[in-house]
């Protein structure tokens, strides 16, 4: 999942450097890694979402 | 904004400096040069900072619009999260101690919580050099530095890319969380669905332990642990009608020298006489003051006149009793009588087996100078602890699970029960025996401290909520919760208990000592 964010992150840059009409999309696909980022870490932390330290 | 490429050109150097230096370092050095894959979470954050650096490219192509700055803030946001759930992993362990490489004294996670703060103060240092008349700048044509940013960009995604690729796999697959070394040879490639695998959600995870609750405690001795235990006779049982402050009550403790007794209660201290008729001093002490000592749960003399009160959280409190204690001083230690007693120390007990689990019992054996605690077991630490300390410095000297033995002692009623069952809210040391009372199934165990044995249990009738355990003249006196005192006749161990078991018994009083100079060991 990780490569298919870098992917995605990968394509939203090229857009940007070659086909900045293509703005939204860009951005769009930059949301969209931000999601996939999101969930593949609470997938990994979510046994103990908040830091695992004394409180 | 277009007028002011220094801007443009912070932003050019962000962008670079985050791709060179961080993700960059990461994927080239550490990655293909030193064979370091990132585990599950290292991605995440890492993936986080290629996000931000990306949306500097949005800026420096479209300008400082509001979506691309405040994405950037909520992913640098995100980012500094992430990086302390990761850090919060290893943060506690001994020094030098974490999860792969280590980078001028500090393992690459805890660097990530550094980076991302350093981006939200970045991110803040631009955008108060923006204008609002920057947010329509239109598109813009990069050159020199810009340009580079943007191609650096585009190697050093891609290469995270294929490093992507070899360690973690095409989707569904997803890093790990013990990440393989990384390798061009597709032998050596290991992709995981392990994360994909249903386990419960929760905040705290590991760390959410409920603190101690004698109600969940079951009372019953017929349906505990141990078969065919002998009751202990009962002397007396009566209710206390003491004015205690400070809550419920949680201890009980027995000076033999100066034939008095002492009642801990959740934040308050009594001495009590021998007849328990009258309190003869007390205080409240102010927990949340300094090292938060909790509620306290048990207490135990030192000497005639020195007690340690033991929290729930293993934090503890020495008093001193002093008939010329200056109340001003003891302001700030004291909720009530300031000038009955000085604070000698306030500090925290520290465990290892017994880590992670709270306590209801601490117990002080003059003959080792030592005190001794038993955890509560809970879901994360599911055994019975015996923790000592050496009275001169606190600290932790033994800890042991008390075993059974099969030639002799109590017998389980299967092998699927175990010391771990029982609840200790009380204890006390006699001639080298640890009595150790649980609230529930009313049992109490007798641990020979040097064998580690349990070398003998017993039931005590008529209890309900024990919190206090103490002994004095061959009985053992259980204070209850409701304020209930029950006597019973100690056992006679025989041999095994060791010699001058009626040690401590004389009356002979002890004079209070001079008050001690001001300590301050906080």
């Amino acid at each position: 999942m990780e490569f298919l964010n870098l992917v995605i992150i990968f394509v939203a840059g090229w857009l940007v450097v070659r086909r900045p009409d293509r703005e939204r999309l860009a951005f769009r696909l930059a949301v969209a890694s931000v999601v996939l980022m999101v969930a593949l870490f609470c997938l990994a932390a979510h046994g103990s979402l908040l830091p695992g330290v004394n409180y | 904004m277009s007028k002011r490429p220094l801007v443009y050109s912070l932003v050019c150097l962000a962008v670079l400096g985050l791709l060179i230096v961080p993700v960059g370092t990461a994927v080239f050095a550490l990655g293909f040069g030193a064979g370091d894959s990132p585990c599950v979470m290292c991605w995440e954050e890492r993936i986080g900072m290629v996000v931000i650096t990306l949306l500097g490219l949005f800026v420096i192509r479209f300008g400082p619009r509001p979506q691309y700055v405040g994405l950037s803030v909520l992913v640098a946001a995100w980012g500094t999260y992430m990086s302390l759930r990761h850090t919060s992993m290893h943060a506690a362990r001994d020094v030098g101690q974490g999860f792969s490489i280590e980078i001028l004294g500090a393992h690459t996670y805890t660097w990530a919580l550094l980076i991302y703060w350093a981006c939200v103060v970045m991110i803040g240092v631009l955008l108060m050099m923006t204008r609002k008349e920057d947010w329509t700048v239109g598109v813009r044509t990069p050159r020199g530095l810009e340009k580079l940013a943007m191609w650096v960009f585009l190697v050093v995604v891609a290469a995270n890319a294929v490093q992507a690729f070899a360690s973690t796999g095409p989707p569904p697959f997803v890093g790990q969380g013990d990440p393989i070394r990384f390798s061009f040879n597709p032998r050596h490639w290991v992709w995981s669905m392990e994360e994909w695998k249903p386990s419960p959600v929760s905040l705290r995870g590991r760390w959410g332990i409920a603190k101690p609750d004698l109600a969940t405690a079951n009372p019953d001795p017929a349906t505990g642990p141990f078969s065919d235990l002998v009751e202990l006779a009962l002397v007396e049982e009566k209710r206390l009608a003491l004015p205690l402050k400070g809550g419920l009550p949680t201890g009980l403790a027995y000076d033999a020298t100066t034939d008095r007794f002492a009642i801990s209660t959740e934040h308050g201290l009594h001495i009590v006489d021998a007849a328990f008729a009258r309190v003869t001093r007390q205080t409240v002490i102010d927990g949340g003051f300094s090292v938060d000592l909790g509620r306290f749960s048990d207490l135990a003399f030192v000497d005639p006149h020195t007690l340690v009160i033991i929290g729930e959280n293993k934090s503890y409190v020495t008093l001193r009793e002093n008939d010329h204690a200056d109340p001003l001083r003891n302001y700030r230690f004291f909720l009530e009588s300031a000038d009955r007693f000085d604070e000698v120390s306030r500090s925290r007990l520290s465990t290892v087996r017994a880590r992670m689990a709270y306590t209801m019992s601490v117990a002080f054996d003059p003959d080792t100078k030592s005190l001794f605690t038993i955890s509560i077991p809970n879901e994360t630490v599911q055994r019975l602890v015996v923790s000592r300390f050496d009275r001169g410095d606190m600290t932790l000297s033994e800890e042991f699970l008390p075993t059974l033995s099969e030639a002799s002692g109590p017998a389980l009623r299967g092998k699927s029960r175990s010391l771990d069952e029982l609840y200790v809210t009380a204890a006390t040391v006699r001639s080298g025996v640890l009595f150790a009372l649980s609230a529930a199934h009313g049992t109490l165990l007798a641990i020979d401290l040097e064998t580690h044995r349990v070398i003998s249990a017993f039931t005590v009738p008529a209890i309900s909520q024990p919190v206090g355990f103490a002994f004095k003249n061959d009985r053992f006196y259980v204070l209850c919760q409701d304020s209930r005192l029950v006597v019973v006749a100690a056992p006679d161990l025989g041999s095994a208990g060791r010699p001058g078991a009626a040690r401590g018994t004389s009356h002979v009083p002890v004079p209070l000592p001079r008050p001690a100079p001001p300590s301050d060991i906080r």
